[in-house]
């Protein structure tokens, strides 16, 4: 279980890094960058898998006592919300900058955009 | 050519990083201590059944802030970024929707509104909470502008909201150094009966501040892109 | 006294951002003051715990969040380090909103907001103890910084905006699969708890905390990974680089180094590497910019990559790691904040555009400082901080990494003085209009370099030894730089002089030697001022940090206050030579190899220091580590000052086009400060039974050859002044020659020539110098028959050569018969048949002097020409007087020299009978060779003028040019390249081939730079790529060391 999970991850994180560093448009290269990040969403949600647990939330199943017998690792699912927040925000902020560059220079292309060099 | 196969070239260095983390990576049976704390002690110290909204909202508090904050500033960067002189610019006519969607959002938006605030404030006992109580409120407004892309929200109040909660939240925070052991305690509040509504002391508190914030902060950030693009309609 | 918890910071900047949102577009002004409210408050905090914590009235202090301790929340830890390190982003926060004050208010509260989470987020990773909230916290400030890139308009922020947020994205997600697998395997996220864990034993741990690592060095832009940094310095308002540069990167910088715990000793080495190639390769880009913000990014990188480099080099446990590291950081700090701001203020963005600054004379003052700065020169922090990293790396014995710290500083200067030099000398166009909100924070930097400095002084190993006495001087004198030239000329003469009483009486014999040339030199020198109308401004400061620094050098009883010294001298006399009409290359080339030489000497200094305690100047006589090298090293950096060949190609123009009072006071003075230097230096190797023969008897045969070439280059100079300074380069070849002897009689007549040089050429520069400013002309075949208009001259230019070329009975003659015995005595005949040789020549170019300038036809245009100035004159005769003491009583100096060397050099003395002195070949008495000269003299006088009643009196176009058509005007000047026949002959030996050779090293640089800044293709993806490309390289060697 835990294996293909973190090769899922794994593979999504090449396949957003490779759509980043290959695609020429940059709208698509937001879409590398969000492949990435669900990808590393995985990988995080991944590293708190517990073999047999449950849910992080008390309730009937997990009882009040023993608690840590039964249930996945909360602390990587909190790290997760963060993270899959600031992602948002990122890309929100590319989506916002690609419109940008494209008002200025009506192309999405990434090659258009070396006026400073060297 | 040669650019693809170095970039496909890095990758493979890239995945070789990986491959030795994966290595070192065995599926583990039981939880880190700092983990078997929380889940032992979680109920007693903080009062909130959803342990990851504890550790969310009161031990990692300030991550959560820092979160909050990442998104109003993409809000912030993106109002002033994208901000267009509006001079009596020609509009297009506006695309007409079609009657499902005008009858179908009339019907969703207070379901969904009220679904959003439901998520939030139950945060600390079921799934969910502020971020995605206030995401599903956003998507009350997607559906709003899908209907009627004129929909123009009005700016003032989504500031008001969104900055006012945030202002709470810091004030908040501000009162668990007063009245509690630190910043962000939620012990200011009594932490009552475990698994009831009002109680995991300010938690409610503090998802009901996110979820506003959260939502207002998405539809601002909507509502900025809908602006610009009216323009180039 | 409460302490205000360092959490209120966060409390208080989300508050007032968050009320800042609500304010409208009619709130601008109270938004802004609310945002000055919180980051005064934030500067008031970490200001109070850096007090606190300094003074230890409190204990570095634990702030806990959610009534939980660490691990289970997270926790901040306020510290000396931290409260250091916040105070400084604090800082530069509340000045750079100041500074920035119409941009935030045009853009309204939005970007304030922005701003201030900037810098709170800042506060944030500082203090943090969790990797985690580190991870968010940088990303609240990658976020905000993409923010503010875009506050300036145009397409080229908003390209490189987009650069920016790809690289960060890259870099955050790299870091956060680091973080997410610390917590994987080490079961926390608290960084001291990580520590405790031990992460290097096992190996997944390593590996995060490898990504952990290599994400934050990847935000200090390591080269060449680090494109996307430079378009953003060069299109982001200035104020937001000034902020990335200092505030952004210093908080970083702190973060890789509390991370550093996490890192084994290996991954230590690798990221000293990474550093030090950074600062490299950065500053050798840095060399072919002309756009100025993007050159300052280069510097950005370069010091940053210093920073990082010192890091991972010098141990944290190392007593000095900490004021090596604020030592440079400060001065990067200060100095790069002020120069973006001050490139804000001037808006050119070609470096060529900068001399616009001189129309304010505060605001030029203001850039020399941070360029200096910047370049490590004293009184700056970065000096201090640079001299304890060589000495520290050094007793290491880490040579090579001083070797590159020192390649790469040589690069920075190179772009950075050439920058100076421009905005010095070029013609100034119109400077915008300057707004009080945008120079405040300037000039507040400046004065906060300056108390940095002081005060890491203080703190430095030896640092309360060095005098600021000299300093404070040329701080009077700047301030009252508005006062005419007359009043300032007069304080500066006393001022040497109140130096030259300090320092003579009671003065070791060797010493006073120098102490006379430096101070009544000085003096001497300054008199002819007088003459200047006007305010001169800029002069005296300048001659001031010259004569300072010489004075200083003498009183040097430590390597760090020797090289103080030397470094001030050499400042001061950078700003006299610039001052030259023509002077700005050659002011360039003269400082790039005084600095050159000054890196040699620390060099040296640090491999003096290798294995012995304390930096005395005596443990030059005790080098243990590779002692013929150091010595090597600090010989050639002594020969930079003093122009031996190969070195030498700076020093005609330097002398030549400098102003004609300036040029007797580098030439005759300047020069002996490399003298003294070598005097020590072979003092301290032991004197005549020294190990180190090997050594001097190049260092003679360098002599000898640069005393050929010297004067072969001045036999064929047409320019009056750039004559005398190839003869200058020429009278140091035989100065160094007869040093190199290494006898008693060598030393004297080292001695007697170093007098007699400083003498003479104090003479000549000041005769034709001012020779040169009446005429306007340096061409001597424009020239001519001022004989009678300038007899004055004539005679003070008469006395000098005949002291130069050595004929009796002045005393340059008794240089020459010590010179004689000497090499007889040493047996180095090839080297003695070349100086022999040389000193022939010498009479074909002092005859060209003064035939030329004198004799011959008076041109038409000069039949007004008046004598020279009297404050000309006087300073010339004074000397005059000292040839004629000199020459007729040399014992009166060389008795008390040769009793002072008989410790060094006991063998072979010269004996004295009265004024007769006896060597074992022989004998002279230059009291009866003046009587018995100077009695001929008189008869012949006499002769000729009863001889010459019968001459006629020629008019002066009553002349033939036998048959000859002139074709060019100075064809019609007889001594106009005069001496073809030997040019024929000899002239191969003077063909430029060492110019050509340095011209060959600088474009070599040139193009290396060119070639690899070519990776920097604009391409906001390509460098994406190197990014990836970056870790993947570094992953590899990485691994496979371990």
């Amino acid at each position: 279980m835990e294996t293909i999970a973190l090769i899922t991850s794994f593979v999504l994180i090449l396949i957003g890094l490779y759509g980043i560093l290959s695609q020429k448009n940059i709208l698509k290269m937001i879409v590398g960058f969000s492949l990435f990040d669900t990808g590393l969403h995985v990988l995080i949600v991944t590293v708190g898998y517990i073999r047999g647990g449950t849910a992080p939330i008390l309730d009937q199943v997990t009882g009040t006592s023993n608690v840590s017998d039964k249930i996945v690792d909360p602390i990587p699912q909190a790290l997760v919300l963060t993270a899959i927040v600031i992602g948002l925000g990122v890309t929100a902020l590319m989506l916002a900058y690609a419109l940008k560059m494209y008002q200025e220079k009506q192309s999405l292309d990434i090659r258009d955009f070396k006026e400073l060099k060297w | 050519m040669i650019r693809n196969f170095f970039i496909i070239l890095i990758i493979a260095g890239l995945a070789g990083v990986f491959v030795s983390l994966f290595w070192e990576f065995g599926a583990s049976d039981t939880l880190t201590p700092l983990a078997t704390h929380y889940a032992n002690n979680g109920a007693a110290e903080v009062g909130a059944p959803n342990l990851v909204t504890s550790i969310v909202v009161t031990y990692r508090g300030l991550d959560t802030l820092g979160e909050v904050t990442i998104l109003f500033l993409v809000a912030a960067i993106i109002s002033f970024f994208l901000k267009v002189e509006k001079k009596g610019q020609k509009m297009a006519p506006p695309r007409v929707s079609s009657e499902i969607i005008l009858t179908a959002s009339k019907l969703l938006v207070p379901v969904v509104l009220v679904l959003g605030i439901y998520v939030f404030v139950n945060g600390h006992l079921t799934p969910g909470g502020g971020f995605q109580g206030g995401a599903i409120i956003a998507t009350a407004f997607v559906l709003l502008l899908m209907a009627n892309p004129r929909f123009e929200l009005n700016h003032r109040i989504i500031a008001a909201v969104e900055s006012v909660s945030g202002m709470a939240f810091v004030l908040v925070g501000v009162l668990g150094i007063l009245l509690a052991g630190g910043f962000l305690d939620n012990k200011i509040l009594p932490l009552g009966h475990f698994g009831k509504l009002f109680s995991a002391g300010a938690i409610p508190i503090i998802y009901s501040l996110v979820g506003l914030k959260v939502g207002s902060e998405l539809s601002n950030i909507l509502s900025n892109f809908q602006d610009v693009q009216k323009d180039e309609l | 006294m409460d302490f205000i918890s360092p959490i209120n910071v966060v409390a208080v900047s989300l508050g007032a951002a968050f009320f800042m949102g609500l304010l409208g577009k009619k709130a601008q002004t109270v938004s802004y003051i609310l945002l000055l409210g919180a980051l005064l408050f934030n500067t008031i905090v970490s200001g109070q715990w850096l007090y606190g914590l300094a003074t230890n009235i409190i204990d570095a202090q634990q702030v806990y969040t959610a009534g939980f301790r660490p691990p289970f929340s997270i926790n901040l830890l306020m510290g000396l380090d931290e409260a250091v390190i916040t105070t400084l982003v604090n800082i530069v926060g509340l000045l750079g909103a100041i500074y920035m004050a119409s941009g935030l208010h045009k853009k309204g509260s939005g970007s304030q907001v922005v701003y201030l989470v900037l810098i709170m987020s800042l506060n944030v990773i500082v203090l943090s103890r969790d990797l985690f909230n580190i991870f968010v916290f940088l990303e609240v400030g990658s976020i905000a910084t993409a923010g503010l890139i875009i506050m300036q308009k145009g397409i080229n922020a908003v390209s490189a905006g987009f650069k920016y947020m790809l690289a960060t994205g890259i870099i955050a997600s790299i870091m956060l699969i680091g973080v997410i697998f610390i917590y994987r395997f080490t079961g926390t996220l608290n960084l001291d708890f990580v520590m405790q864990s031990h992460p290097v034993l096992k190996q997944g741990a390593l590996i995060s905390s490898f990504l952990i690592l290599m994400a934050i060095l990847l935000e200090l832009k390591p080269f060449p990974a680090n494109g996307w940094a430079l378009d953003v310095y060069e299109s982001a308002h200035p104020g937001i680089s000034a902020m990335l540069s200092s505030a952004v990167a210093t908080a970083n910088l702190f973060v890789l180094y509390k991370f550093t715990g996490m890192a084994g000793e290996s991954l230590m080495y690798y990221i000293s590497l990474i550093g030090l190639v950074t600062f490299v390769g950065s500053n050798l880009l840095g060399i072919n910019q002309t756009n100025a913000r993007r050159m300052l990014g280069y510097s950005s990188i370069g010091q940053i990559g210093l920073l990082v480099a010192i890091i991972g080099l010098v141990p944290h446990s190392n007593a000095n790691f900490k004021l090596i590291f604020i030592g440079i950081l400060t001065g990067h700090y200060f100095a790069k904040a002020g120069l973006f701001w001050i490139a804000g203020i001037v808006k050119a963005q070609n470096i060529k555009e900068w001399s616009v600054l001189r129309n304010r004379p505060v605001l030029l003052f203001l850039f020399l400082t941070f360029v200096l700065a910047l370049t490590g020169f004293p009184p700056f922090p970065s000096f201090w901080g640079k001299w304890q990293l060589v000495m520290g790396l050094s007793q290491q014995g880490q040579i090579a990494a001083v070797i590159a710290i020192l390649v790469g500083s040589f690069f920075e200067v190179v772009y950075l003085l050439r920058w100076a030099g421009y905005s010095i000398k070029l013609e100034p166009g119109k400077l915008p209009e300057v707004k009080l909100s945008q120079f405040i924070p300037v000039i507040l930097f400046g004065l906060g370099i300056y108390a940095t400095g002081y005060f890491v002084s203080q703190a430095t190993n030896f640092g309360d030894t060095i005098n600021y006495i000299p300093l404070v001087v040329v701080a009077i004198l700047l301030v009252v730089d508005f006062l005419p030239a007359y009043i300032k000329n007069s304080l500066s003469i006393l001022a040497t002089g109140w130096f030259a009483y300090l320092l003579i009486p009671g003065q070791d014999t060797l010493k006073l030697v120098f102490t006379v040339i430096f101070l009544v030199g000085g003096i001497l020198t300054l008199i002819p001022g007088f003459h200047v109308k006007g305010k001169r401004a800029g002069f005296y400061p300048s001659a001031m940090l010259m004569f300072g620094g010489l004075a200083l050098l003498i009183e040097a009883e430590n390597m760090l206050q020797f090289f103080f010294a030397w470094e001030i001298m050499t400042l001061g006399s950078y700003f006299l030579i610039i001052r030259g009409k023509e002077s700005m290359v050659h002011a360039f080339s003269y400082m790039l190899f005084s600095v050159g030489g000054a890196y040699l000497i620390l060099l040296g200094f640090g491999m003096v220091s290798v294995g012995n305690t304390g930096l005395s100047l005596n443990l030059l006589s005790q080098i243990k580590f590779y002692p013929v090298l150091a010595m090597a090293l600090l010989a050639v950096g002594f020969m930079t000052k003093t122009a031996s060949l190969g070195l030498h190609i700076w020093l005609p123009g330097a002398h030549g086009e400098a102003e004609s009072d300036v040029s007797p006071m580098v030439s005759a003075i300047l020069l002996k400060a490399g003298v003294f230097g070598l005097v020590l230096l072979m003092l301290a190797a032991g004197g005549e039974y020294n190990n180190y023969q090997g050594l001097f008897y190049t260092l003679g045969w360098i002599g000898a050859l640069t005393a050929l070439v010297g004067n072969l280059g001045a036999v064929f100079q047409e320019d009056a002044k750039r004559l005398l300074a190839y003869s200058s380069i020429g009278q140091l070849g035989y100065i160094l020659f007869a040093f190199s002897i290494m006898s008693q009689l060598g030393w004297l007549t080292g001695f007697t020539y170093t007098i007699n040089h400083f003498m003479f050429k104090a003479i000549l520069f000041l005769s034709v110098g001012g020779i040169v400013m009446r005429l306007g002309t340096h061409n001597m075949y424009e020239m001519g028959g001022l004989i009678k208009k300038m007899p004055f001259s004539f005679i003070a230019v008469l006395i000098g050569i005949i002291t130069l070329a050595g004929i009796p009975p002045l005393s340059g003659f008794s240089g020459k018969w010590l010179f004689y015995n000497a090499v007889i005595m040493k047996g180095w005949y090839f080297q003695g048949a070349i100086i022999f040789f040389a000193g022939t020549i010498a009479f074909l170019y002092c005859f060209k002097l003064i035939y030329s300038i004198f004799l011959g036809q008076l041109k038409d245009n000069h039949r007004n020409v008046k004598e020279l100035p009297f404050w000309y004159l006087l300073p010339q005769y004074i000397l005059i007087l000292g040839i004629m003491v000199f020459s007729a009583k040399p014992d009166l100096i060389l008795k008390p020299l040769g009793t002072a060397l008989a410790a060094a050099f006991p063998s072979n003395p010269l004996i004295w009978e009265g004024t007769k002195a006896l060597s074992q070949l022989g004998y002279w008495d230059a009291t009866t060779i003046m009587i018995v000269i100077g009695t001929m003299f008189v008869i012949l006088l006499i002769w000729l003028m009863l001889m010459s009643r019968k001459a006629q009196n020629v008019k002066q176009f009553n002349i033939v040019y036998a048959g000859e058509r002139p074709e060019r005007p100075e064809l019609t000047h007889v001594s106009h390249n005069i001496y073809a026949g030997y040019n024929k002959a000899l002239g191969f030996l003077v063909a430029p081939g060492i110019t050509g050779f340095w011209n060959y090293a600088t474009n070599l640089v040139e193009s290396i730079g060119n070639f690899t800044r070519r990776i920097y293709s604009g391409n906001g993806q390509s460098y994406a790529i190197h990014l990836v490309s970056y870790i993947v390289v570094v992953f590899i060697i990485y691994i496979s060391s371990i």
